[in-house]
């Protein structure tokens, strides 16, 4: 842990954020001019590609990536489980399921603007949480293992649904579901970014108001409620706010799954376990890493785009690793 | 006042009856002891005491007002716990983790909590147990007894009229042990916290306690002041067990002895 998680977050993880918007629209195969950019003739190619493609893109991963980390460090938390994330609890598990039904019964309706994809994703999502929710419940016993095993078996009874389906489709329809399963930031649009937004600021402002509530439900339930916190009912207000909030990633981006396991521990590792700092610095370094994941995965290759749920895997896991040893060898 | 009264409580879970018509009361500034074979139902009579559990029947009142009526919170500025040795490593600082039992005082401020003297009142907390210099170490690298004196300090901090404690100085060397004693026995003396402790031993329930409540099956079996209740009697009663007991050579408090086995009759086991 650094001396000063304070300066740590404002000097270093905020600014890196700030740059990280301002340089990665710049990088791809076109490059453009400065003065085309911000004063763009009607029409002009490299301008739209900039606005209409790039920004957004870059936003989205931004987005996003805060998203599924900070997803990744209240679950961690309420459950007391370094391997809980909210893809382990099915929220994904319901959304993919979602996903690859609408692809296989080939649904292309659009409500309200959002495409058939995205809806199904949600409702999958939702259908998740409200079993999980709905098996702890009818245990009388909203534990953190009795809910940490719900949402296990609820994921792996969806992935075999989902590769029954897989079997049972046509080789296009395989290929579409496999893709999304992958992670793809390449739908964004401007209107991608507005629709993920609210989820993320919601979730950061609930999240980070309850810092408090994180640290106790992090030690012990008993401890918790001695000290004044109504624990089973905390613990379903953040299951449930958070779930909403991946649901809402989930639905746009698929199932990004790395970013939110990874980025809580380094951070915990940089700045601490106390949730007043790691929660702003999990988001801004979830948000930096996707982001920069993003961009090596479609710049890296000319040819095709490289899903960055790959690239996630390939570059975290070794960092990861790396930061371990290094706090092992140092303590 | 800061009284707990206890009125015909039983708790069940299935079949198995784990308090079974339990009364007592503690009193302002009083400090009880309860002591009782493993599995006599001590430590469900302190989860009821501390609202994580609500019993079948019977009543618990603090202060004259039913528990079921008061607010987690509520409860939390009235009664502090002290756990059994927490086991698991906690990734905070001991400040940290003492700061966070002001959770009930910093959230009666509304959206955004306020607690302008928390942090003074930990400090007070860390200098009345005498861990000042620890104060900016992390938990998971202190020792059992330093980790016990940061527990109590928490729930000092807490500032509730009221203390309970589950065991505070099992797990423990003779030394740490008898300082987490000696710490535990200064502040029922020097402020009028009552004092409810869960222990396995015998010896300071006798010495520190101003009454010790014995338990057995879940049944209060015995509730007397030291004096009247260490007698091999009331102990074979709840214990099922004959042991001697001595006054203590400079105080005149009973002690138990234990049993005494000739070597020859250790290869009879």
């Amino acid at each position: 842990m650094l001396k000063s998680p304070h300066r740590f977050i404002y000097f270093v993880l905020l600014p890196l954020t700030v740059a990280t918007l301002l340089v990665m629209p710049w990088l791809g195969e076109h490059k453009p001019a400065l003065d085309v950019i911000l004063r763009p003739a009607e029409n002009d190619l490299d301008a739209m590609i900039f606005w209409q493609i790039r920004v957004p893109r870059v936003l989205l991963a931004m987005f996003a990536g805060m998203g599924l980390s900070l997803g990744g460090v209240v679950f961690q938390a309420i459950f007391r489980n370094p391997l809980a994330t909210p893809f382990t609890l099915g929220v994904a598990g319901g959304a993919s399921l979602g996903v690859t039904l609408s692809i296989f019964l080939g649904l292309n309706l659009t409500i309200l603007g959002v495409s058939g994809i995205s809806l199904s994703a949600l409702v999958g999502a939702m259908g998740a949480i409200a079993i999980v929710y709905g098996i702890a419940r009818a245990t009388g016993n909203i534990s953190p293992n009795t809910m940490l095993l719900g949402g296990v078996a609820i994921s792996f009874f969806f992935s075999s649904l989902i590769l029954l389906l897989q079997y049972l489709g046509d080789m296009s329809d395989s290929f579409r579901i496999i893709h999304w399963l992958m992670g793809d930031l390449s739908r964004a649009s401007v209107d991608t970014v507005f629709q993920i937004l609210p989820f993320i600021v919601s979730g950061a402002l609930i999240t980070g108001l309850l810092h408090r509530e994180l640290n106790l439900l992090s030690i012990n339930d008993d401890l918790a409620a001695s000290c004044g916190l109504h624990v089973e009912r905390m613990r379903i207000i953040l299951f449930l706010a958070v779930s909403l909030m991946i649901a809402g990633i989930v639905t746009v981006c698929g199932p990004i799954g790395f970013v939110g396991i990874m980025a809580p521990h380094i951070c915990r590792l940089l700045v601490g376990s106390n949730h007043r700092n790691l929660i702003p610095a999990s988001l801004l370094f979830g948000g930096i890493f996707l982001t920069l994941c993003d961009t090596l995965a479609r710049t890296i290759s000319i040819s095709a785009e490289v899903p960055v749920g790959i690239i996630t895997a390939i570059l975290g896991g070794p960092f990861f690793l790396w930061l371990l040893f290094r706090k092992r060898r140092s303590s | 006042m800061n009284s707990i009264h206890v009125q015909n409580l039983s708790f069940r879970i299935g079949k198995r009856l784990l308090l079974d018509d339990v009364s007592l009361h503690a009193d302002t500034g009083e400090r009880i002891a309860i002591v009782g074979p493993n599995g006599a139902g001590k430590t469900t009579l302190l989860r009821c005491l501390l609202g994580f559990i609500y019993g079948e029947s019977g009543v618990i009142k603090l202060n004259e007002n039913p528990l079921t009526q008061l607010s987690r919170q509520e409860i939390a500025r009235m009664i502090g716990y002290v756990p059994q040795q927490l086991d698991h490593d906690i990734p905070f600082t001991v400040l940290e983790f003492i700061m966070m039992s002001r959770y009930a005082h910093a959230q009666s401020g509304g959206l955004i909590p306020k607690d302008p003297d928390g942090d003074q009142i930990a400090r007070q907390a860390t200098e009345r147990t005498g861990i000042q210099h620890l104060e900016n170490q992390s938990m998971s690298t202190l020792s059992g007894g330093e980790r016990q004196k940061v527990n109590i300090a928490a729930a000092l901090a807490q500032q509730t009229p009221i203390l309970v404690l589950d065991e505070p100085s099992s797990h423990l060397d003779p030394k740490q042990r008898e300082s987490i004693q000696q710490l535990l026995g200064e502040i029922g003396r020097k402020s009028k916290t009552t004092i409810l402790a869960v222990t396995h031993d015998l010896n300071w329930a006798a010495m520190d306690f101003d009454r010790i409540i014995g338990m057995s099956d879940g049944r209060v079996i015995a509730d007397a002041p030291p004096v009247e209740f260490m007698t091999s009697d009331i102990l074979h009663q709840i214990f099922n067990a004959h042991w001697a007991v001595q006054p203590h050579p400079e105080s005149g408090l009973p002690m138990i002895l234990p049993t005494h086995h000739s070597p020859g009759l250790i290869t009879d086991y």
